[in-house]
């Protein structure tokens, strides 16, 4: 088992240095260099020559990569373009905010998934699988813009129940920042567990339809006993695999969600950073964001591993 | 029948499924009764409806079905209308059911232990010695090695014969009236196979549960049950003692079952020996040949090592118009051989002869002629017709590939080709899913033959067909050989097909031949072990207890 | 395994051959929007762009069905019109997803060696980058156009098309057939073409089918976030985030485009899930789930 987590952990890093190189060789494209992106109209050729030489622009794209890995692996990311101040500095409050939107939405996630799961499961073909099964396909099909401001719109503006942005800085109390988080995690739940209760409701059903489970009907065992014990535990790692392939999608979807509420988290930096070609932090956020896939991948994977005596 | 109540009764079941057009009628009127301590037998090919008929003794309704009528009673209570919580209640306690694929069967991710033990919890069977103890005893009963440690394993680090042993011992467990057997020995190799009926005999003289046996090899029927029900299309066609259903079979459909049971102390009717080729001239020679599927080295591009051999230096010869036969397990190497002859194994050894010249590895690299010469049928002929093309087209390819023909040649050559695996030559517009299992193989049989063969390679092609089926495949293979003088290269792990179907045999065993040679010598006087065991496996229908020839 | 039971079940239902209720509603809905898209300018009761067709905000009314935005423009007409712009651009980028990574998996997966073993890992690489990071990434670098946009997202989008067809392709290569066409000597080309093709037909239809939903919410989400099509192409993603800011005065422009994407995408669906049953029931189960 220790063999296997160490060749995924390898190939985890394998990954993010991939990774690392693409993303480094897009921000190449970035129309102008970065010294005329800072100096702006006020570039001289002297500032400019100056300016370049303290980034390093008059190295090769290769030499700068390797120099970005190594300070990189030092943990110094460089510096922002736009803030003027360490992008590490910079950008780790908005990776706490993001984590615990994340974290949010987690804790819903699970059970909703799985439960949900289980239910259209068992009552396949029923009332409640179809009702259920709408309502997921609803909640796929809609953009995760879409689903927020309807929200906005429904909760914020008709009802005025709960604020329209989740400008969490001002929250006074833990009570305050729940009511401020509500409807950005409310979205990116409604958004991912859609498919996630889908994917366990499949691969239950597979499972409930195998022999074992049909042999464990057969020893005359309670219902409960028979879900629980025999079909849940093989059913949840093929959803579990599933949904996390997804992941480097539905970072994609945290992105556009912090963008409706104007949340300060770290994919709404990115997008304002990229509008202002802030390339060190452009970087450092795409690698964070990357390594949070490959992170929940080698999670899952685990978990895979842990539910599977075959694996182990 | 008089006596004691009967543990189990059926009364004119019936059980309909849903099909495409409405309702069908799947069980038709079965009635059986299994008295207390008797086996009884439930013979059928696939289709004929006795798995239905099996599980609903146990109140299961599969899939889209439903009972169109009668009863089925156990112990004297109308299954069916059990509530709930006392059919629960019977299942597993009274009834023990062991399945047809344990390694499906048994749930992947529980410990073997304890999926003997929640039984016992569950249906609060007295252990006085602990739970625990008293599941390593029920392993300890169907003779598993070191049952403490095997309590402990999870499903797949059991062999398969080792799976179904605690699945028999899951079904004993609650010391059941009767035990219902879904084809409990098919999917094993032979050996193992008759060691898990010397077991369930054993068992059976021991506890004196009931039983009702379901399965396709009446061979098996007749060492564990003392009367044999016979199913065809959903109805129960005869139903009689074992002895004299063998003796003396009544209907039809049983004698043919009969006459189409390999046997390998008789041979079978109106078999001609094939005519004598003029002269024993080697078609195919086989030398050293090694096979290996290890891939070496970084990324598999190095050379495997010796070690890691599947075949092992195998060498034989083929003389043209005769059939040569290689015999063995699963896992014995014999398919990876038949791979290499027709060239989709590169083997990492050794040399083959085809007419006297070397053959190149890979059927790519072979010249066209040779590869037209070698033509291979594989086991199963689900996948080895394309599920898109029709039959038409699948024959027209060797044509078009090998031959010389035009189009209205080509379609007058494939009716020909039907007609000599006796297909009708409607069947030319089909695709492959609108045939039967047997209808398949032929198709596939007159695909190699469009190619205009000396040498087919019968990969296992009889084993996932029905018994009477791989009777009359076996009879047409016999004829094209006589009218073409075809030379076989045959495949098997079934002894008894191929005592009377090939002249010369190999036994292998663990990717080396164990024994070579006439299979008449080599069978009535074998020298290794191995081949006496193989032979002791093969289910004789004079060695049950019942029969006393 | 020798002679198995065949189960009355499965041989039942393969027989029934069909889509499903649904599967024909989301077919029609796709049409419907098929329709809309090509012959929706000439109806059109206003231009795309013209301002001013009444006063801003009104609501929904029979000279403007789902009333006006900001500057007065109809927001029915918007919507009509941006129905030839989204499927354009989706048919475009899944289209071309398709072809490349159809290509790209049935090749991988035929030749199972160490070309396969290469491009799969390269293919894993790409997959773990956040697919929309990527995609602004691009954009951003090489200015935002029409065209563009499809392109990223087609290339975005062949990686997990790649994914699935070697898994379907990988179902269908360890069939006999394609050894016995081997045994015949067939060529590489003729054994894509003649043996695998058309077993992963009905995947690959299915995977073209949920890919379009995929790149209908994704071009949204590119245009909501401003870096989709250039303004004011009537865009539904673009025009819901031209219209939040006032959605405290109107609804109309922020709901109709929206509702416009989610009945799309759900008719999508529908289709996809009654095809892939379909596959199902035909023996050939396309690989599921990876978005």
């Amino acid at each position: 088992m220790s063999k296997m987590v160490l060749t995924r952990l390898g190939m985890a890093l394998i990954s993010l240095l991939a990774v690392s190189a693409i993303i480094f060789w897009c921000v190449e494209f970035l129309p102008g260099d970065a010294a005329e992106r800072i100096l702006g109209r006020n570039a001289t050729p002297e500032s400019l020559a100056l300016l370049r030489e303290k980034l390093h622009l008059n190295l090769s794209a290769g030499e700068r990569y390797l120099h970005w890995l190594t300070s990189l692996l030092s943990g110094d990311f460089g510096t922002s373009l736009v803030a003027d101040r360490p992008v590490l500095d910079y950008i780790a409050s908005r990776i706490a905010n993001t984590a615990l939107l994340s974290g949010f939405a987690l804790i819903l996630y699970i059970p909703i998934s799985i439960g949900f799961g289980i239910l259209t499961a068992i009552y396949r073909g029923r009332f409640t699988d179809h009702a259920i099964s709408v309502i997921v396909l609803i909640f796929m099909c809609l953009p995760e813009f879409v689903i927020g401001i309807l929200l906005i719109s429904i909760f914020a503006i008709k009802l005025a129940w709960l604020p329209p942005l989740a400008l969490i800085g001002s929250a006074q109390s833990f009570g305050q920042l729940v009511e401020l988080m509500a409807l950005p995690t409310i979205t990116i739940v409604a958004a991912m567990s859609a498919y996630a209760v889908r994917m366990m409701r499949e691969s239950l059903i597979e499972v409930l339809d195998s022999s074992y489970v049909l042999m464990a009907r057969l020893k005359g065992l309670p219902k409960w006993r028979v879900l629980l014990f025999h079909a849940l535990p093989n059913a949840l790692g093929p959803a579990i695999n599933i949904t996390a392939l997804n992941v480097a999608w539905m970072i994609g979807g945290v992105v556009v969600v912090e963008a409706v509420f104007e949340f300060p988290g770290i994919g709404r930096l990115m997008v304002d950073s990229i509008s202002h070609k802030d390339v060190p932090v452009i970087l450092a956020i795409s690698i964070v964001m990357t390594g949070a896939y490959i992170v929940t991948n080698l999670v899952a994977d685990l978990l895979v591993i842990l539910l599977n005596p075959k694996l182990r | 029948m008089s006596g004691p109540q009967p543990v189990a009764k059926l009364e004119g079941l019936c059980v309909d499924y849903r099909g495409a057009d409405g309702w069908s009628r799947a069980v038709d009127g079965v009635s059986f009764e299994i008295a207390p301590g008797e086996a009884l037998g439930l013979a059928g090919e696939s289709g004929s409806g006795k798995t239905t008929v099996a599980y609903s003794l146990m109140g299961e309704q599969r899939g889209a079905s439903r009972i169109g009528g009668g009863r089925v009673l156990f112990q004297g209570r109308d299954i069916f209308s059990l509530p709930e919580k006392d059919l629960l209640a019977l299942r597993g306690r009274s009834i023990g059911f062991v399945p047809q694929n344990p390694m499906a069967s048994l749930t992947p991710s529980m410990k073997v232990g304890r999926q003997i033990g929640e039984m016992l919890r569950f249906h609060a069977v007295p252990a006085p010695q602990g739970v625990p103890a008293r599941v390593v005893e029920l392993l300890e009963s169907v003779g598993i090695p070191n049952p403490a440690a095997a309590a402990r394993r999870y499903p797949h680090e059991l062999s398969g014969g080792q799976q179904q042993r605690v699945a028999i011992a899951m079904a004993l467990a609650c010391k059941p009236d009767l035990v219902i057997l879904d084809e409990p020995t098919t999917g094993l190799d032979v050996t193992t196979q008759k060691r898990i009926l010397d077991l369930l005999a054993g068992l059976k003289r021991e506890t004196g549960v009931s039983m009702l046996y379901v399965s396709h090899d009446l061979a098996s029927l007749a060492q564990i049950c003392e009367r044999v029900a016979v199913m065809q299309k959903g109805r129960l066609v005869e139903a009689a003692p074992t002895r004299s259903l063998f003796e003396r079979p009544r209907h039809a459909y049983t004698r043919s079952l009969i006459a189409a049971l390999p046997r390998i102390d008789v041979p079978p009717e109106g078999r001609l020996e094939p005519l004598a080729a003029p002269a024993q001239d080697a078609l195919l020679e086989v030398d050293d040949l090694r096979i290996s599927y290890a891939r070496g080295g970084f990324l598999g591009l190095g050379r495997p090592s010796s070690g890691s051999d599947t075949v092992k230096g195998v060498s034989f010869t083929v003389s043209r118009g005769k059939t040569f036969a290689l015999i063995g397990e699963s896992g014995s190497g014999k398919s990876s051989i038949a791979r290499a002859v027709a060239g989709l194994t590169a083997p990492r050894d050794g040399t083959i002869r085809f007419n006297g010249q070397p053959l190149p590895a890979l059927a790519r690299q072979r010249p066209m002629h040779l590869r037209q010469k070698i033509q291979i049928i594989f086991q199963n002929p689900d996948s080895s017709l394309n599920p898109r093309k029709s039959v038409r087209s699948i024959l027209a390819r060797p044509l078009r590939m090998f031959g010389t023909l035009d189009a209205a040649g080509r379609e007058k050559r494939v009716i020909e080709l039907l007609e000599s695996v006796r297909l009708p030559a409607s069947y030319a517009g089909r695709r492959p899913h609108q045939l039967s299992g047997g209808e398949r193989q032929r198709v596939a049989i007159a695909r190699a033959l469009a190619a205009e063969p000396e040498l087919i390679v019968c990969d296992e092609i009889l084993s996932a067909l029905d018994v009477s089926v791989q009777a009359s495949v076996l009879q047409l293979l016999e004829t094209l050989q006589r009218e073409r003088g075809l030379t076989y290269l045959f495949i098997s792990h079934d002894l008894a097909v191929v005592r009377w179907f090939a002249r010369h045999i190999g036994v292998l065993s663990d990717g080396a031949f164990c024994e070579i040679g006439d299979t008449e010598t080599t069978l009535s006087a074998p020298t290794s072990p191995y081949t006496v065991q193989l032979l002791e496996a093969v289910p004789r229908i004079d060695a049950s207890p019942q029969i006393v020839t | 395994m020798s002679v198995a039971e065949i189960d009355p079940v499965a041989s039942s239902t393969r027989a029934r051959i069909g889509l499903s209720a649904s599967g024909w509603v989301g077919a029609a809905i796709i049409l419907l929007y098929v329709f809309v898209a090509v012959t929706g300018p000439w109806w059109a009761p206003y231009g795309a762009t013209k301002i001013l067709t009444g006063s801003p905000f009104e609501g929904a009314s029979l000279q403007h069905p789902f009333g006006t935005d900001n500057l007065g423009r109809d927001v029915f007409s918007r919507v009509v019109f941006g129905t030839r712009s989204v499927l354009t651009m989706t048919f475009a980028a899944t289209i071309l997803a398709v072809l490349a990574g159809g290509m790209i998996g049935v090749v991988l997966g035929y030749l199972r060696n160490w070309v396969d073993e290469i491009g799969m890992r390269i293919v894993d690489i790409l997959i773990s980058i956040p697919t929309l990071v990527l995609a602004l990434l691009i954009i951003s670098a090489v200015g935002n156009s029409l065209w563009l946009v499809v392109v990223t997202v087609a290339f975005l989008f062949t990686p997990r098309v790649a994914r699935v067809a070697r898994a379907a392709t990988l179902n269908v290569v360890t069939n006999d057939y394609v050894a016995a066409a081997l045994a015949r000597g067939e060529s590489t080309m003729s054994i894509c073409l003649r043996e695998i093709l058309p077993n992963i037909m009905g995947v690959m239809l299915v995977e073209f089918a949920i890919r379009s939903a995929f790149a209908i919410i994704f071009i949204g989400s590119l245009g909501f976030l401003g870096f989709g099509a250039p303004p004011p192409t009537p865009e539904w993603g673009l025009m819901i985030n031209e219209a939040r800011a006032n959605a405290t005065n109107s609804l109309w422009p922020v709901l109709a485009p929206a509702a416009a994407m989610a009945v799309l995408v759900i008719a999508i669906n529908l289709l996809a899930d009654s095809l892939s049953r379909l596959i199902d029931q035909q023996g050939v189960s396309p690989a599921k789930g990876d978005k």
